[in-house]
C-alpha cells in the first residue's frame, strides 16, 4: 500500500529536481528519510512582495494514503503571512486539504504555496491577528512581514527601527522571538507590546 | 442415435460441448472440434434437424457465421450456444455471397471485428497499431472476481440470441445503452417486427459473459466493468505513474486514469474515511480523484475491486447512507444498527427483522410515553461536527472524578499539608502524616484517634459512603474504574 505513496512521491522529487523552477532556485525538495514519508522542501519569497529575498523551509510529510490525501505541510522558518500561522507555521490553503486532487504533485504544491505567498487571503485566515493588520493597516503589515522575512529568511531588508525596539524589550529582560511577536502584534507600540508581555 | 454415430465417427480430443438451438424450439447438445470450420459444422448438424447443410445458417453473438471461418476464432467457451436458423428466403447466389464475404467482414464472428481501439472512446489519435482482439472486462457474480468478458448479443424484444446486427457496435455507448444498434431477429421476424408494429425496426440488446468459467446457460451473466480497459496507449497511472497494462478510465471529460492497484487505494482511502458520495442517480459512488467535475462512477460494480471486507463495508455504509437520505432510522441498539423506514410520523418504531428493540424514533431511546427527556435540540443535527455533551453526564464520566469523590469521603487531609490521608485510618495515622513533627503528630493522633472512632460509628465495616466496595486508599491508582463504570450504566438504564 504505502509503496504507491513512496513510488509517487520518487518521481515528483525527480521531477522537482528536474524543473526549471529549481534551475532558477525558486524551488527544492530534499529527502529526509529513505522511506519517502518526510522531506523538506523550500522556497524562495516571490519578487516584488514583502518575502523577496528570503528562503523559506518547509517540512513536508508524506501520509501512506498519498497521492489521495494531500502531504502534510508547514513552514518550518517563521513567517508573518495571514494564511500561515507565526506560531506553529500551519498554512491555510485549500488544495492541502479538501480541494486536494490526486493529480497534484510536490512541485505544484510548492508553487502554489509560492503564490499564496504574493497573494494572501485575508478572509480565509490562519493567523487571526496578522489577518486583522493585514486589512487594517497593510503598509504595517508589509513592513513587518519584510521585517520577519529579514530576520528569520534572510531577507535583504534590514529595518533599523524594529531591531531598535525589540532590543530594548531584550534588554527588559524578554526572549527576543517573544518580543517580535508582541511588537508585530500590537504594530510596533512598544508601550502596548510591554503591557501585554507583562500582564 | 445420430450423436453417438458422429461420436464414433469422429473422436475428439478436446471436443467443446456446445447447445445449438433452433428456431422451431429444439436445443441439441453437441460436441464439436474447435478445428472444425462452420461449413463443416453445418454438415454435422443439419442432418440432426433433418435439412441439408445448404439450407442452415449458424448465428452466433449477433453475427451469422461465414463457411471458413473455424470454430477456434469464435470465442466459444464450452457449453456455448450456437443457433442453427434454417433459411427461409431463397439464399443468395452463392458466387455474389462469397463474394462479400472475401472482401468484407461479413461472415466473421463479432470478437473478430470489434478491435480495442473502437472502445477507447477517442478517435484523435490514429496510425498503424496492431488490430487485436477486443478485451471486456466484467465482474462475474459466480467466480466473483474481475474476469475477462465476452460480448454477446440477443434480441431486444424477444431476448433469443438468433439475432444479427446491422452493423457492429463502435464504442461503448452502443453497447451500454439500449437501442443504439438495429439488426435482425432470427427467431420470429415477423412476430418481434408485428408487436412493435412495424414502427421501430428491432433492436440488439447486449449483455456479457465471463469468459473464464463454463457458461451456466442463458441467464449467465456478467457486469460489464466498462471503466476498466486495456491500456492499449500506454497512459501512465495519474497516482503513481506507472504504466500499467490494465487501467481505470475515470468517466471525466479528461478521462483520467489510474491503474488498477492505485483505484482500489483510492477507494479504501476514501471509504476508511467515509468519503464516498450518494449521488441520486447512481448510489454510493466516487468521482474522479483529480477532482474533475461530473466525474461520478456510474456503475458500482467497479467497487467490486475491493476486496471482500471492504466491499461489504462499503455497503454497509450505502445502505446507511441511503436509509438516512430517504428519511429512515438506525437501530441505536448496540451490534444492530438496522435501517428502517417507517412512516414519517411514526415515533415508536420496532426493529422488526433485527434485534427487535422497541425505541423512540425521536431520542433513540428505548420507548417511552410521553415527551422525550433529552430535548431534541440537544441531538447533533446531522453534518454538525461538534459533540454534544450532556454536561451532568460528563462531569460524572471523568476519570479522576470517580477518585476523587472516593478520596474526599473516605480521608481527611492532612493539618500541615493537606494530603489526603484515609480517615478511619487512625490506626495508620503514624505514617500517614508524614509531614508533621513529633510534637504535632501526638497532636492530631489525638484528635484524629476521637474523629476516626466517630465516623468509625458512622460507617460500620463493609459499608462506606460511596457505595463502593473493596477500595483501599493505597490503590487509587488502579481505580477499579469498570466498577463505577458498570453501577452508573445501571443507573442510567433505569
Amino acid at each position: 500500500m504505502a509503496n504507491i505513496a513512496a513510488q509517487r512521491i520518487r518521481r515528483e522529487f525527480k521531477e522537482v529536481i528536474k524543473s526549471e523552477e529549481v534551475a532558477k532556485c525558486a524551488i527544492k525538495v530534499e529527502l529526509l528519510n529513505d522511506s519517502y514519508t518526510e522531506l523538506k522542501g523550500e522556497i524562495t519569497g516571490p519578487p516584488d512582495t514583502a518575502y523577496e529575498g528570503g528562503t523559506f523551509v518547509l517540512e513536508i510529510k508524506v501520509p501512506e494514503t498519498y497521492p489521495f490525501n494531500p502531504p502534510k505541510v508547514r513552514f518550518i522558518t517563521k513567517i508573518w503571512h495571514p494564511n500561515i500561522s507565526s506560531v506553529t507555521g500551519a498554512i491555510c490553503l485549500d488544495i492541502l486539504k479538501d480541494q486536494w486532487a490526486a493529480a497534484m504533485t510536490l512541485r505544484t504544491v510548492l508553487l502554489s504555496l509560492q503564490a499564496l505567498l504574493s497573494a494572501a487571503e485575508p478572509d480565509d485566515p490562519q493567523d487571526a491577528v496578522v489577518a486583522k493588520q493585514f486589512k487594517e493597516n497593510i503598509e504595517m503589515f508589509q513592513m513587518t512581514a519584510r521585517h520577519w522575512t529579514n530576520v528569520y529568511a534572510g531577507g535583504p531588508h534590514v529595518n533599523k527601527e524594529c531591531d531598535d525596539k525589540i532590543k530594548r524589550l531584550v534588554d527588559m529582560g524578554v526572549e527576543e522571538h517573544q518580543a517580535r511577536v508582541a511588537l508585530s502584534s500590537y504594530n510596533w507600540d512598544i508601550e502596548r507590546a510591554t503591557e501585554q508581555l507583562f500582564s | 442415435m445420430l450423436q453417438f454415430l458422429s461420436f464414433s465417427r469422429k473422436t475428439l480430443s478436446n471436443n467443446l460441448s456446445i447447445y445449438i438451438k433452433t428456431n422451431t424450439g429444439n436445443t441439441l447438445s453437441v460436441d464439436l472440434d474447435p478445428t472444425w470450420d462452420i461449413k463443416e459444422v453445418k454438415e454435422f448438424v443439419a442432418p440432426q434437424l433433418g435439412l441439408k447443410p445448404g439450407e442452415v445458417k449458424i448465428i452466433f453473438a449477433g453475427k451469422e457465421l461465414g463457411d471458413n471461418i473455424s470454430i477456434s476464432e469464435c470465442d466459444l467457451g464450452q457449453q456455448s450456444t450456437l443457433h442453427a436458423i434454417k433459411i427461409t428466403k431463397k439464399p443468395n447466389p452463392p458466387t455474389l455471397n462469397n463474394a462479400v464475404i472475401e472482401e468484407s467482414d461479413e461472415g466473421k464472428p463479432l470478437c473478430e471485428t470489434l478491435s480495442d481501439l473502437s472502445f477507447s472512446n477517442d478517435d484523435s489519435e490514429e496510425g498503424p497499431t496492431e488490430q487485436r482482439k477486443v478485451h471486456f472486462f466484467v465482474y462475474c457474480p459466480t467466480c466473483k472476481a474481475l474476469k475477462n468478458g465476452k460480448l454477446r448479443v440477443r434480441c431486444h424484444f424477444c431476448k433469443s440470441g438468433a439475432f444479427t446486427v446491422h452493423s457492429d457496435p463502435q464504442n461503448w455507448n452502443d453497447v451500454l445503452q439500449s437501442k443504439q444498434i438495429t439488426g435482425l431477429c432470427e427467431n420470429n421476424p415477423e412476430l418481434c417486427a408485428n408487436v412493435l408494429n412495424n414502427k421501430e425496426p428491432t433492436f440488439a440488446e447486449f449483455y456479457f459473459k465471463c469468459s473464464e468459467h463454463t457458461s451456466l446457460g442463458e441467464t449467465d451473466e456478467a457486469v460489464p466493468l466498462y471503466l476498466i480497459r486495456p491500456n492499449l496507449k500506454e497512459v501512465p497511472c495519474l497516482a503513481c505513474a506507472d504504466i500499467n497494462e490494465t487501467v481505470f478510465v475515470f468517466p471525466c471529460k479528461e478521462g483520467h486514469v489510474t491503474c488498477l492497484d492505485c483505484f482500489r487505494q483510492y477507494c479504501t482511502t476514501r471509504l476508511r474515511e467515509r468519503q464516498f458520495w450518494q449521488h441520486p442517480e447512481f448510489g454510493y459512488t466516487l468521482a474522479c480523484p483529480a477532482g474533475c467535475p461530473d466525474s461520478f462512477i456510474q456503475e458500482i460494480h467497479h467497487f467490486r475491486l475491493l476486496s471482500e471486507s471492504q466491499y461489504t463495508q462499503y455497503q454497509r455504509f450505502a445502505t446507511e447512507e441511503y436509509v438516512l437520505r430517504s428519511g429512515g432510522v438506525l437501530c441505536p441498539q448496540p451490534g444492530c444498527g438496522m435501517g428502517i423506514l417507517a412512516d414519517p410520523e411514526c415515533t415508536k418504531i420496532t426493529c422488526i427483522n433485527g434485534c427487535g428493540y422497541v425505541f423512540c424514533r425521536l431520542c433513540l431511546q428505548g420507548f417511552h410515553i410521553g415527551e422525550c427527556e433529552a430535548p431534541e435540540g440537544d441531538v447533533g443535527a446531522p453534518g454538525d461536527c461538534s459533540y454534544n455533551v450532556d454536561p451532568t453526564r460528563a462531569a460524572e464520566a471523568r476519570w479522576d472524578e470517580a477518585s476523587k469523590v472516593a478520596i474526599k469521603v473516605l480521608t481527611k487531609p492532612c493539618p500541615k499539608c493537606r494530603t489526603p490521608t484515609e480517615r478511619d485510618g487512625y490506626k495508620r495515622l503514624g505514617n500517614g502524616w508524614k509531614s508533621l513533627n513529633e510534637d504535632e503528630r501526638k497532636k492530631y493522633f489525638d484528635r484524629a484517634k476521637a474523629i476516626g472512632l466517630q465516623h468509625k460509628k458512622e460507617f460500620p465495616v463493609g459499608e462506606n459512603p460511596t457505595g463502593l466496595q473493596k477500595i483501599t486508599i493505597d490503590s487509587f491508582e488502579l481505580f477499579p474504574s469498570t466498577e463505577i463504570f458498570s453501577k452508573r450504566r445501571k443507573i442510567y438504564s433505569l
